[in-house]
């Protein structure tokens, strides 16, 4: 439980810049496991990335207009509605045909989001929530989770079908972990961040920093299924370190000054 | 499995979960400094908290006929919300120094002891007096059977599936039973953040003026929970390739 702020502050970086990032690039990293020899489920946590990336924006956005129930709970619901979207999806393209296994990911993304849409609908219509963009933005957290619950169990499956998904991250357990991975990774960085001198862009840089210690856990999870595991998990280091590294100097840099205060003094103890 | 069935199953088990959270003391930040009543964290931490221990203790009864997983579902999601509550107390009475009282009612409707007088000024009440303590466990109970309830039908739906049959030697398949768990427990996140955004994010238990909203937050899980099964049912008819 957090309180945010009054809401509706401008932000540094455009909504529709982070939308394209995480649609556009989430998807085609999906897209480029199958068709991609060996590095394709590298793509796959990259897109997921992209996606969390995404989601943590919109959190940002819609919950700088107060929840009333703090940011992790939105978090916390658009993932399982990611999770029930994506499994939903992937299993339910078989429906039209053995050979539709491709159509899966973005059905499952598109599931996601009409089950978002009704979520918030009920939130607004039902419940009488007034925050504006509410809709919107659990649309765009639903699709984000998806694709990145959809990126994270396709780098470690290394393949977009149900089998081998059931298989190497369901059966396993691994869903779970992603379930609350991708969930700390999307609602983290803004519900460290928010205040009134909130900045996006240093907000982003966090959110890239969480996505990429979550590719970082996935590509260890990828061992013994995934011949590539090593590849992602060091890239994901190596890109969390980069990440990290530019957020903690951008808060340097906005903090008015950075002192070490020190212990307190001994004969206080 | 008739998808009906199913969809019937999830509608009543988010409803038994959306009211179920009605009924815990969620006390959220305030309470996590002691000035308001409850347990001083969210919604989405206590449904991760009970949710997940009530899934675990259904599944660990899979295979059982269904009032044993409903049980099974219930108790652990009871204990788990009553462990809460109980250690939370010990915290706000011997860490914090408060005494355990509600500020939304006079006398605890349960014991009859007298409220107003313990309330430090300027606050809401502090930890879990009897009061909330058993509706807590009541909205364990409750939750915890709508969980059981989802996991059981999607389990026994999922297990006539060649993907997710049994092989020679298993008495529970497991893939089957995972894909169930994170099932029921999405379900689960999904309805205890409507009942959350229902609440405006704390309420103290039954007695809150607050749970008069108890219908329209049930509406909104059962229009949500019926959009979950639809989709749920791609899970059975769609299968594996």
């Amino acid at each position: 439980m957090s309180v945010a702020a009054g809401g509706g502050g401008t932000s540094s970086i455009d909504p529709k810049q982070t939308l394209a990032l995480g649609l556009i690039g989430g998807l085609v990293g999906i897209y480029l496991v199958p068709f991609v020899p060996i590095l394709g489920p590298l793509f796959g946590a990259l897109g997921a990335v992209c996606a969390i990336i995404w989601g943590a924006d919109a959190i940002a956005r819609v919950a700088s207009y107060g929840l009333g129930t703090g940011v992790p709970s939105i978090g916390y619901m658009s993932l399982a509605i990611g999770v029930v979207g994506s499994l939903a999806g992937i299993a339910g393209a078989v429906m039209f045909g053995s050979s539709s296994v491709l159509i899966g990911p973005i059905f499952g993304v598109v599931l996601a989001m009409i089950v978002g849409a009704v979520v918030a609908l009920v939130g607004t219509k039902v419940l009488k929530m007034k925050i504006p963009i509410l809709v919107r933005c659990t649309v765009e957290l639903s699709g984000a989770a998806a694709i990145s619950v959809i990126g994270f169990s396709a780098a470690i499956a290394g393949s977009i079908g149900m089998s081998a998904i059931l298989t190497t991250v369901v059966a396993t357990g691994f869903i779970g972990l992603l379930f609350i991975l991708n969930t700390m990774a999307i609602q983290h960085p803004f519900n460290a961040c928010l205040g009134p001198q909130e900045d996006r862009s240093r907000t982003l840089k966090l959110a890239a920093s969480t996505a990429f210690m979550a590719m970082a856990i996935v590509g260890i999870l990828g061992i013994g299924v995934s011949k590539v595991w090593w590849v992602i998990a060091i890239i994901g280091a190596i890109a969390w370190f980069i990440s990290i590294s530019a957020f903690i100097q951008s808060s340097a840099e906005n903090a008015a000054s950075v002192k070490w205060s020190g212990l307190w003094p001994e004969e206080e103890m | 499995m008739d998808p009906l069935l199913l969809i019937g199953a999830i509608t009543v088990g988010g409803v038994l979960i959306g009211g179920g959270v009605h009924f815990i003391p969620v006390g959220g930040a305030p309470a996590a400094i002691a000035t308001a009543t409850g347990v001083g964290t969210g919604t989405a931490m206590l449904a991760a908290g009970s949710g997940m221990t009530g899934l675990i203790t259904a599944a660990a009864a899979t295979g059982s006929p269904l009032w044993l997983v409903l049980l099974a579902g219930a108790a652990g999601a009871a204990l788990m919300i009553g462990i809460t509550m109980l250690v939370g107390n010990w915290v706000y009475v011997w860490g914090v120094g408060t005494v355990p009282v509600s500020a939304k009612v006079t006398k605890d409707p349960i014991t009859g002891l007298e409220q107003e007088k313990f309330v430090t000024p300027g606050t809401e009440g502090h930890g879990i007096p009897t009061v909330c303590f058993v509706s807590g466990i009541i909205g364990g109970l409750l939750g915890g059977i709508g969980g059981g309830l989802i996991y059981y039908y999607i389990y026994n739906g999922l297990v006539t599936l060649p993907a997710y049959a049994l092989l020679p030697g298993q008495t529970i398949s497991v893939s089957a039973a995972m894909m169930a768990g994170i099932f029921a427990l999405a379900v689960f996140f999904v309805n205890a953040v409507i009942a959350s955004y229902n609440i405006g994010g704390t309420i103290e238990g039954f007695h809150d003026p607050k749970f008069k909203r108890l219908p329209r937050g049930v509406l909104g899980c059962i229009v949500a929970s019926i959009v979950i099964g639809i989709v749920g049912i791609l899970l059975l008819q769609g299968g594996v390739v």
